[in-house]
């Protein structure tokens, strides 16, 4: 697990470094005895676990982590602090010094071997999951489809994004925007998972681009019900007056009424069967170019891919 | 009486947990253990119990889903929160300890008046009649959280009632200083149950009141009076309650339209007998 991963430690103590490394030989380790020389390799080449021994010979300990933590760009790379025992007290203050776990030396091997991984399998979650509806993000997503494809598996995968989404935020604002994402993760995974017993899969690309897997032979079915919750639902998230129109009334710049249709899904389905597809790149570019498709036709819709008529 | 109002506000409000009658609960654990089951079944299952009903909505409502105030039928409220969340909802709920007979009668009052309100937002030609029927089965929510948090005053209440030959609400009026719609308020904003709802539980005496949705106030107005006209279980008295013309306005109903309701609603209640299971 985490073979290579580039792990650093700063640490005037010798022993503790052979310790670690000892404990935890996979992963590719880098030792620092001072501080204030790691700052700018840290900055210019992050690794992908920091550790940060509390009694450094030059730099305060805590310092060195506030500096770290406290950049946008570094902040998801975990941190851990190495405590010795007279560490502990009132003074110390973990949650504001923004580590995100800490080890107590000497260390016992078994127990840091297991805390390096979920700390890292943590952070991956983390970095990875929409901030919004805590879906897997686009890393996990190209992960997924692309394992699938390795081990040749049969699979559908349906893309699926909003009609209309922009015109409702325009008029409703970003935070009611917002409550049409939750709602559509929450019927996506709910309508994917009822098929019960199946290996299924959701993720949340980004805005309002979801997408989906399921066994080729259920997509259809799939489609329908997600769409057929989608229509019923959606009305829920319109004020009154446009519930009962049907359709988003505004003003446009020019003083002009324009009317919009109320939000849609439209669904791209690819297949892979007897693994014709072997690369991501290969499934998405198929999607986008169905998804113009399904676009074209008002209302919800989806097209599946009918290259290969069977 | 400020002091004793606030007190008792408080002791509404901190309402952690309703138990239910074991009818429906039965019905609706035996379908969610069943994976054959499907959401249809289990919402209809559900939507026969205001302490069931209620509680997916509280759930589907509350801000950890992210859209708060806006589900308000069962149906949509199971799409989104789906099997899992509800088998926990479900096996979490318990039934009550001691269960009366005024406890059964109204249940099945409030089963009653999801019917008539659905009928008559049927005939007032209403898009959604489902959440109609909400509101009417919600409507007395109120009763059941005082008989939860203030049990001792719902037996004063009973009394009162038999003593003086009046209504529930205007005995809740007397002894609390409140009546079962100011707790449906003050439930439907703590729970975030979306506004139309709320009109419906809040003013459903008082249908005037009404400022954004008068129309389900009305439905929810008209289906207590037609429930208590029918004798269909008991809301805590024996009355049937004050009808105000002016719902006819609102609801576009007129005679013909009345009768047709009461031929539905013959032939619905008559088939709800089963409902109440002691009937020794």
């Amino acid at each position: 697990m985490n073979t290579g991963k580039h792990f650093f430690l700063i640490s005037g103590n010798s022993s503790l470094y052979q310790s670690f490394k000892d404990t935890y030989p996979q992963a590719q380790w880098t030792v620092f005895e001072h501080g204030a020389g790691a700052i700018e390799l840290i900055f210019n080449n992050p690794p992908d676990l920091l550790i940060v021994d509390s009694k450094l010979p030059d730099l305060e300990s805590r310092e060195l982590i506030t500096i770290f933590k406290s950049e946008n760009v570094y902040r998801q790379i975990p941190v851990i602090i190495c405590l010795d025992r007279d560490d502990l007290g009132p003074d110390l203050n973990l949650t504001e010094l923004e580590v995100d776990d800490f080890l107590m030396k000497p260390l016992d091997s078994l127990l840091t071997s297991m805390r390096l991984d979920l700390v890292l399998a943590r952070a991956a979650w983390e970095l990875d999951a929409n901030p919004l509806t805590k879906l897997p993000g686009n890393t996990s997503i190209i992960h997924k489809i692309q394992d699938m494809m390795d081990k040749k598996q049969d699979f559908a995968l349906a893309y699926a994004d909003l009609d209309n989404f922009k015109s409702y935020n325009d008029k409703y604002g970003f935070s009611r925007g917002d409550e049409i994402l939750m709602m559509t993760a929450r019927i996506v995974v709910n309508t994917i998972r009822a098929f019960s017993g199946i290996e299924s899969f959701v993720g949340h690309i980004g805005g309002d681009d979801f997408v989906f897997m399921v066994p080729p032979d259920q997509a259809e079915s799939a489609c329908r019900i997600l769409i057929r919750n989608f229509d019923a639902i959606v009305p829920n998230f319109y004020d009154q007056e446009d519930r009962h129109r049907g359709l988003i009334r505004s003003t446009d710049r020019q003083g002009r009424i324009v009317d919009f249709p109320m939000m849609s899904v439209s669904i791209a389905v690819v297949f892979n069967k007897g693994g014709e597809l072997s690369h991501y790149g290969q499934a998405s570019e198929i999607a986008m170019n169905l998804k113009k498709i399904a676009k074209k036709k008002a209302g919800s819709n989806y097209v599946l891919d009918r290259r290969k008529s069977s | 009486m400020q002091d004793l109002y606030s007190k008792n506000k408080d002791r509404i409000l901190s309402v952690k947990d309703l138990p239910t009658l074991p009818t429906v609960l039965e019905e609706v654990s035996e379908l969610v253990e069943n994976p054959d089951s499907s959401t249809d079944q289990i919402a209809k299952a559900i939507s026969q119990d205001q302490v069931l009903s209620a509680k997916v909505l509280k759930m589907v409502n509350s801000p950890i889903y992210g859209f708060p105030r806006r589900i308000s039928t069962i149906q949509h409220a199971l799409v989104l929160l789906g099997f899992n969340v509800i088998k926990g909802l479900i096996i979490s709920t318990s039934v009550f300890e001691a269960m009366t007979e005024a406890m059964h009668g109204l249940w099945e009052h409030s089963l009653g008046c999801a019917l008539a309100s659905a009928a008559i937002a049927r005939q007032a030609g209403f898009k959604d009649p489902e959440e109609y029927s909400v509101a009417g089965l919600l409507h007395d929510l109120g009763k059941v959280v005082t008989i939860v948090q203030l049990p001792e005053i719902k037996e004063e209440l009973d009394d009162l009632v038999q003593e003086k030959d009046i209504s529930y609400y205007d005995a809740e009026k007397e002894i609390l200083g409140f009546s079962h719609d100011r707790i449906n308020a003050w439930i439907s904003d703590y729970w975030n149950l979306p506004l139309k709802l709320r009109e419906g539980l809040v003013w459903h005496h008082r249908p005037k009141s009404a400022q954004h949705h008068p129309d389900v106030a009305c439905v929810v107005h008209l289906g207590n009076f037609m429930t208590r006209l029918f004798q269909v279980g008991s809301g805590g008295d024996d009355n049937v309650s004050y009808l105000h013309g002016y719902v006819f306005k609102v609801l576009k109903l007129k005679q013909s339209h009345l009768e047709n309701i009461m031929d539905e609603l013959d032939r619905e209640f008559s088939q709800l007998s089963g409902f109440t299971p002691n009937q020794d």
